[in-house]
């Protein structure tokens, strides 16, 4: 059973326990000086796989309220990242999380143009590089834990069960409630993703693309892979190839993905 | 989701790259190892602070911990040491009463009472004052200026902590030893303006008291709308103050417009002593050793200037720097300083005298008994007798306390008092209700700490064994009542030699207009940054 996580943007106070359970679990470093996990400045890196990002918004009375948004990799349904891995390094699991085997990884970091969200990093840092990017605690998952960083909120901002049902208390949540604003984010955006986001102040003010197609971005992603000769010019040769393996993958997709996908060109 | 055709996929996928470029290293490994299998997934087997690990973690094991605003003047936290046991929201929650206590979501500010609570009970020391020891030692390196100090209560009988000495060791005389020695200039005692507190607080408590059995609602000394209500709080614990402004904002006008002996000293070290002294107060650098880390925050209040004011330069601030009991200790290590082994010297005159009624400010029950001992002598004109030097009922570390007694003149006197924020509610609640339904004030006077036991158990304090224990604060706590009995001369405040001098001198009389502007102040309503819980 495919799982998801619903995060209640007005639970979250900043406290930041969450992106340490993440380092204490994942053995990433800390380098808050420069890229704090929590605040206005905070931002997703190779060793930051979730942060709080604080946002100053109005509200309806035109007072300021700060808010704190828990990020981290999505888990899309139909990840970008992993249908533009050649050698799928990227894999989406049948718990939900979508993982990384480093093993497999050649290197070539189309997931972090792939991805919509721009979640993928790169250990630019490192001699022997890896992409980087929340796991979804995959490794937890299998023991039947629910993630790091849901174990160890103090305000329950993180609820972690079987999509369906997440879905289902988000709807109830939004309907019951009238200060939330009638938008679950990831229900939709990129197809659905696992992680899924309520608020009471829009999420383009929180700092969430918003941007985003309703609908998966397999499609897309290869097209725009397309564009970018420059910065892979030495794969530049073999991309035909790869479209060809691509075109195939897509027709198999395709056929089971044509109610949400819209005119196809 | 395509897991088995993604795998046939993957191999064919690789096997066609490695022929054509090499690929990547590990892509190399894998193709000359032949290796099928995928490896082990991205991603931790690490460690998180669950007791054990079994299938759903709810309700959640680890409670998280408290919210650190990156601008709290106060407190910092380093997250490479936090081990997310969540000590800070037992004590944030259930000794002050903070966290917990206000609807989710927040507002626009995170509420934190700055009173360093969180600090003594982080069992890693990740959480800690803003340091600003650096600043402190540039300052007294600069030749330019001259930097002043005062010390706390409260730090006299526990900084021998971080020397090794046992809880509660006296080392007044040490410590003012060891401050000249590190190149103040001048070195001061808080108990002088803690006894200038008491003239400035008893006598508002007289107005009030007085305007009170006159039936009446007048204006304070001299026109300054001073408020009336009774009881009057104390107002000298800044933890204890930003508490009441948070959750108890329709309770302000029964706050004391005294400012702390801190505010105090830091005001008239750029005006009275300036002047005496000859010095351009542009000049002074005004540094407080402090056992709390709340007095960071009231250092840096906006309105925290007279000095600023009366010179003519509203930014000139009147306490430049608050360090912590342990701040001081580092800095004393950081110049070498055995304390041990220093010989005692004295505070530096004309604010260096203080009585053992100023030194028991440092302890919960203090400030009262203190302003009792001379608000008798202001009611009556006689000194009081024999059995208010030792008031049993207002000592100990029991949460809430009460006491009664005889004023010739004015009749029965009831006073309470509370330490530790958890308790105070217990105090305002039942004032709010019989304020509600139109009751006669219980008490005429409470003493509010922020900190239990008082500032001897100030978050800014020696952390000791886990949890901050009971056994420490008391030794710490008998130690300022023996200084007050046996150590010091005097233990009335109306009988400090310097206090008296600065009235005649310079301040005229108690609640004087000058002393209104340099030593009172007022307060925030903060009520409107979060929304208090009902009931929690
Ligand atoms: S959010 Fe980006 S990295 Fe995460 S699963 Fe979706 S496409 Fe992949
Ligand atoms: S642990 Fe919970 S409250 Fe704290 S920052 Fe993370 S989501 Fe927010
Ligand atoms: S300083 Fe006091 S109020 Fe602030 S978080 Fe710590 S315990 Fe809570
Ligand atoms: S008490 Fe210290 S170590 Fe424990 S959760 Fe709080 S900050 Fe972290």
């Amino acid at each position: 059973m495919s799982k998801a996580v619903l995060v209640d943007v007005t639970k979250c106070y900043g406290c930041g326990a969450c992106t340490v359970a993440c380092k204490l679990w994942n053995g990433k470093k800390y380098d808050d000086a420069k890229k704090p996990t929590v605040g206005e400045k905070a931002q997703l890196t190779d060793i930051n796989w979730t942060v709080v990002s604080k946002h100053q918004v109005p509200d309806a009375s035109g007072k300021t309220v700060w808010r704190f948004a828990k990020k981290q990799c999505l888990h899309c349904e139909e990840p970008a990242c992993a249908s533009s891995c050649l050698v799928g390094a990227l894999r989406k699991t049948e718990e939900g999380p979508v993982v990384y085997y480093p093993d497999l990884c050649v290197g070539c970091r189309y997931c972090m143009i792939a991805c919509p969200f721009g979640i993928p990093k790169y250990e630019w840092d490192k001699s022997f590089p890896e992409v980087s990017k929340c796991q979804m605690c995959s490794s937890r998952l299998a023991k039947n834990e629910v993630p790091a960083c849901v174990s160890v909120c103090p305000n329950g901002v993180m609820k972690f069960g079987d999509s369906d049902q997440i879905l289902k208390d988000a709807r109830a949540t939004i309907a019951s409630d009238k200060r939330y604003i009638k938008h679950i984010y990831g229900e939709k955006e990129a197809g659905g993703t696992a992680w899924m986001y309520i608020s009471d102040q829009p999420f383009e003010k929180l700092a969430f693309k918003t941007a985003v197609k309703n609908q998966s971005l397999p499609e897309y992603t290869w097209k725009i892979i397309n564009k970018i000769p420059a910065a892979l010019v030495v794969w530049g040769g073999i991309l035909t190839g790869v479209y060809m393996i691509t075109n195939r993958r897509n027709a198999v997709k395709s056929s089971k993905n044509n109610e949400n996908k819209g005119g196809k060109s | 989701m395509e897991k088995s055709d993604g795998k046939t996929g993957t191999v064919s996928r690789r096997t066609f790259l490695k022929g054509v470029t090499g690929a990547g290293l590990t892509g190399a490994v894998a193709a000359l190892t032949g290796c099928k299998s995928t490896g082990k997934p991205a991603g931790g087997t690490g460690w998180t602070p669950q007791q054990y690990n079994v299938p759903e973690n709810w309700p959640v094991q680890v409670r998280g911990r408290v919210p650190i605003d990156t601008e709290n003047p106060s407190i910092v936290r380093d997250d490479k040491k936090c081990i997310l046991c969540g000590q800070c929201i037992e004590a944030c929650s259930k000794v002050q009463s903070v966290q917990g206590y206000y609807e989710l979501p927040i507002k626009d500010d995170i509420t934190c009472v700055n009173c360093g609570q969180c600090s003594l009970w982080c069992p890693t020391a990740a959480i800690s004052e803003r340091d600003d020891v650096d600043k402190v030692i540039a300052a007294l390196k600069d030749k330019n200026l001259h930097v002043i100090v005062q010390t706390a209560p409260a730090t006299r009988v526990a900084v021998g902590e971080e020397f090794g000495m046992p809880p509660g060791s006296i080392i007044e005389g040490k410590m003012v030893a060891a401050l000249k020695k590190m190149g103040f200039d001048g070195v001061f005692d808080t108990n002088f303006t803690a006894d200038l507190t008491i003239m400035e607080e008893g006598t508002e408590l007289v107005t009030r008291v007085k305007n009170a059995l006159a039936g009446g609602h007048g204006g304070g000394e001299g026109g300054h709308h001073a408020p009336m209500a009774l009881p009057q709080f104390t107002s000298c614990s800044p933890g204890w103050v930003k508490f009441c402004e948070y959750f108890y904002p329709d309770l302000l006008d029964h706050m004391s417009t005294c400012k702390s002996p801190q505010q105090m000293l830091g005001a008239l070290a750029k005006t009275y002593y300036a002047k005496k002294k000859r010095i351009d107060p542009v000049k002074i650098v005004s540094v407080s050793i402090m056992p709390c880390t709340a007095k960071k925050f009231e250092a840096a209040r906006p309105e925290m200037n007279s000095a600023g004011i009366k010179n003519g330069n509203a930014k000139m601030i009147d306490v430049d720097y608050a360090l912590t009991t342990r701040e001081l200790a580092k800095m004393m290590k950081i110049f070498q300083i055995d304390l041990t082994a220093l010989k005692d010297q004295r505070y530096d005159n004309i604010m260096g005298e203080g009585t053992g009624a100023a030194v028991i400010f440092g302890t919960t029950g203090g400030v009262m008994e203190a302003a009792i001992r001379s608000g008798y002598f202001l009611l009556t004109g006689q000194n009081p007798p024999e059995l208010l030097f030792n008031l049993e009922p207002v000592r100990g570390l029991q949460g809430v306390k009460k006491a009664a007694l005889n004023v010739p003149g004015v009749g029965e006197l009831r006073v309470a008092i509370s330490h530790g924020l958890g308790n105070a509610r217990v105090l305002l609640d039942q004032l709010r209700d019989d304020k509600k339904n139109h009751r006669e004030p219980r008490f005429h006077f409470i003493e509010f700490m922020s900190c239990p036991g008082g500032c001897i158990g100030g978050g800014g304090q020696p952390r000791t064994a886990l949890p901050p224990s009971d056994a420490v604060r008391q030794a710490r706590l008998d130690s300022l009542y023996t200084m007050d009995a046996k150590i010091y001369k005097k233990r009335l405040s109306h009988e400090n030699k310097e206090v008296q001098q600065i009235y005649t001198e310079f301040l005229g009389k108690p609640n004087s207009k000058l002393a209104h502007e340099l030593l009172h102040t007022k307060y925030t309503d903060r009520g409107s940054h979060l929304t208090a819980k009902k009931k929690a």
